[in-house]
């Protein structure tokens, strides 16, 4: 945390409402939808609930925030460790969630990217996976934390001290409530703290190299050059 | 169960070897047994939320009281079989006085029965593993005869009702109409079951508010919402604390077990579906290009016949070799568990048929890197090649030692990455915010 002497003027700045801190606790539903193969894969994908896709793309990052490398989502790992599909594992897992600000959106990437790749290669659809895909969802309850920031020190406190479920939230998740390509965090930063370019900056931290606690970090950092 | 003589076998001789060749440690005397063989320890007081804290850290213990305030004044009962032994007595006995910290009452019941009744139902058990049961009449009204005693005797006043395993499911007819919740945890693998029994028992089940499974792979089509709770380790445990370097040592020292030495260990009982024979034999093919000794530490070979013949089998199969420890261990000797798998190199567990397989859980939560079969709820913990590795052979296994045991950095990473994994999905806090979660869903749904 930047020293209290350092008293610049973004320091000073006090934003017409403070950043809130939730978190979001889900609980793992089993739903009706299973696949064999890649064919069955498609055809599920194109018929489960949204929350379904949310929880096989999205919700898995968190379930898996601790991994640097190798997880993208539960259609490529699946398409490779059980299919032994890289290619079409490749594809799936470049699909990154953080272009897309609806479900809906996502789920016509990722069915284009299957029939993509099963048009070219018929023989991959029919193809048993070692294990079945058990598609899921989860039911989510928004939880507030204690932290809140009026300063951006405050904020920057806050970034450290949240869990790593609260910087999902705010950091990856956000876009679906925002219809935004940008997250809760830039969002404050822009609108109520004028930080246009460390708003921008956050945006460019890749969450798909980093583990989450990685991505904190550099979240952090972004932010405390903002008082420099 | 009666306490076990500490016959560890196979392996012998146990002696420390008088010719070493020059520059190979000397493997350590074992020195008798150890005195936690003969007796079981004193039962240790549950820890409280606040020891979580450094596990799991204050924002997640937040979360939980966040949690607990949305569904104070709500309350909860628990009903299963047992009260001792087993795995979901252990998980209640942690569970529910955690619950009560967080001002959720929950209170925990276990259903009486004759013989005729645990007999019926240990049936039913087998037959939901998809073992062949020709269910009769009989059975049929001895297992609902006794549900009927314990509906009777019991009060279901909770908003809550949760009913472990198929044992007491027919309490479900004690439901009234109100706004009481009833919820069905199955702890078993019903992916396969018998047809005869689940067609009889699962009118029962779809009377529930909600099913709860162990794994996405053990669950069955129901008109009921299913969720997923994961089966979980307490990290304060006995089995799982950490523990003094020190008496590390003294309970290798006690089992002969040389750490100079990599160490591979597989920790389960004498049962053929967990493999042991095929553990030696990956070990043996593993040995001739590494070093190596292999724990194999389990139980039941005293109070099981079957389980007397595999260590038999087991140990015909290590054929007196040296490297190959073999251990026979009562059920309450847990810091000693714990102790060997702290000491391993490499965690095997090469089930060819598993439930969720918590000795797995157990050893990624130590940072171990674990070579397991891809059965059972194994896949969810073992992720191949990120969290540690999935085999489904004796060669796979054997070349697995072989990696591992020569890329000490990869193995370090998937041990890393497994802990990880399990202080996210697979402690007793995950699960308590489990239970909060689906109280206020279920509750608020009305």
């Amino acid at each position: 945390m930047g020293t209290p002497e350092v008293t610049t003027a973004v320091a000073k700045r006090t934003p017409p409402k403070p950043f809130y801190f939730n978190t979001s606790a889900h609980l793992l539903r089993i739903t009706e939808y299973a696949a064999n193969t890649l064919s069955e894969l498609l055809d599920a994908l194109r018929q489960c609930p949204e929350d379904s896709v949310f929880q096989h793309t999205f919700r898995t990052l968190q379930e898996h925030h601790f991994l640097r490398e190798g997880f993208s989502n539960d259609f490529a790992h699946w398409a490779l460790a059980s299919c032994n599909e890289p290619k079409l594992a490749e594809a799936l897992a470049s699909v990154d969630v953080r272009e897309f600000t609806s479900v809906a959106e996502l789920r016509q990437r990722l069915v284009e990217v299957m029939e993509n790749a099963l048009r070219d290669d018929p023989r991959a659809g029919g193809k048993i996976g070692e294990e079945r895909f058990y598609f899921c969802a989860s039911d989510i309850v928004v939880i507030p934390t204690t932290f809140k920031a009026q300063t951006i020190y405050e904020f920057a406190e806050g970034l450290r001290r949240v869990s790593l479920h609260s910087i999902h939230h705010h950091f990856i998740e956000a876009r679906l409530r925002l219809k935004l390509m940008s997250n809760d965090f830039s969002q404050w930063l822009h609108e109520d703290m004028g930080l246009t370019e460390t708003a921008r900056a956050l945006n460019r931290v890749d969450i798909y190299t980093a583990t989450l606690e990685d991505v904190r970090r550099q979240i952090v950092r972004v932010v405390e050059r903002a008082l420099t | 169960m009666e306490p076990v003589s500490p016959q560890v076998e196979a392996g012998t001789p146990r002696a420390a070897e008088t010719s070493t060749p020059q520059g190979v440690p000397t493997r350590p005397e074992r020195r008798g047994a150890p005195r936690s063989w003969e007796t079981p320890p004193e039962p240790v007081a549950p820890p409280h939320l606040q020891d979580y804290q450094s596990i799991v850290g204050e924002a997640m213990l937040e979360e939980l009281r966040f949690l607990a305030r949305g569904v104070k004044g709500k309350t909860m009962r628990m009903v299963n079989s047992t009260a001792v032994g087993g795995g979901v007595a252990e998980m209640l006995n942690r569970l529910v006085p955690l619950l009560g910290e967080v001002e959720v009452p929950t209170h925990w019941d276990v259903i009486t029965g004759g013989n005729d009744f645990f007999e019926v139902t240990k049936a039913f058990h087998n037959a939901l593993h998809g073992s062949n049961y020709e269910l009769t009449r009989h059975a049929q009204e001895i297992f609902l005869t006794y549900n009927g005693q314990n509906r009777q005797r019991m009060q279901f006043t909770e908003d809550m009702v949760v009913i472990h395993d198929p044992q007491p499911a027919a309490l479900i007819r004690a439901r009234q109409d109100g706004s009481a919740k009833w919820v069905w945890r199955c702890h078993i693998d019903l992916s396969n079951p018998n047809p005869q029994v689940w067609g009889f028992l699962r009118p029962f089940i779809e009377q529930f508010d909600a099913s709860i499974f162990s794994s996405q792979s053990f669950a069955r089509q129901l008109s009921n919402p299913q969720y997923l709770f994961y089966p979980c380790i307490d990290p304060l445990s006995e089995k799982n604390k950490e523990l003094e370097d020190s008496f590390v040592q003294k309970v290798c020292d006690e089992f002969g077990v040389d750490r100079s030495r990599p160490i591979l260990t597989q920790v389960s009982r004498f049962d053929r579906l967990k493999d042991p024979v095929g553990v030696v034999q990956a070990f043996k093919l593993a040995k001739k290009y590494v070093d190596c000794q292999l724990v194999l530490a389990g139980g039941g070979a005293s109070d099981d016949p079957e389980g007397a013949i595999v260590l038999k089998e087991v140990q015909e199969a290590a054929n007196n070799d040296p490297d190959i420890i073999i251990l026979d261990l009562p059920p309450w000797c847990a810091l000693e568990i714990n102790a060997l798998q702290r000491a391993s190199t490499l965690v095997v567990q090469k089930s060819i048929k598993e439930g969720f397989g918590l000795t797995v859980t157990e050893a990624l939560w130590k940072r171990r890197p674990t070579i397991a079969g891809a059965v059972g709820g194994i896949p969810n913990q073992v992720i191949n090649k990120l969290t540690g590795m999935l085999v489904h052979s004796v060669e796979g296994c054997a070349y697995q030692i072989r990696y591992l045991l020569t890329h000490p950095e990869f193995a370090a990473q998937l041990g890393i990455n497994g802990s990880e994994h399990v202080r996210e999905n697979f402690l007793i806090t995950s699960n308590v915010r489990r239970w909060l979660l689906l109280l206020q869903i279920l509750c608020s749904r009305g």
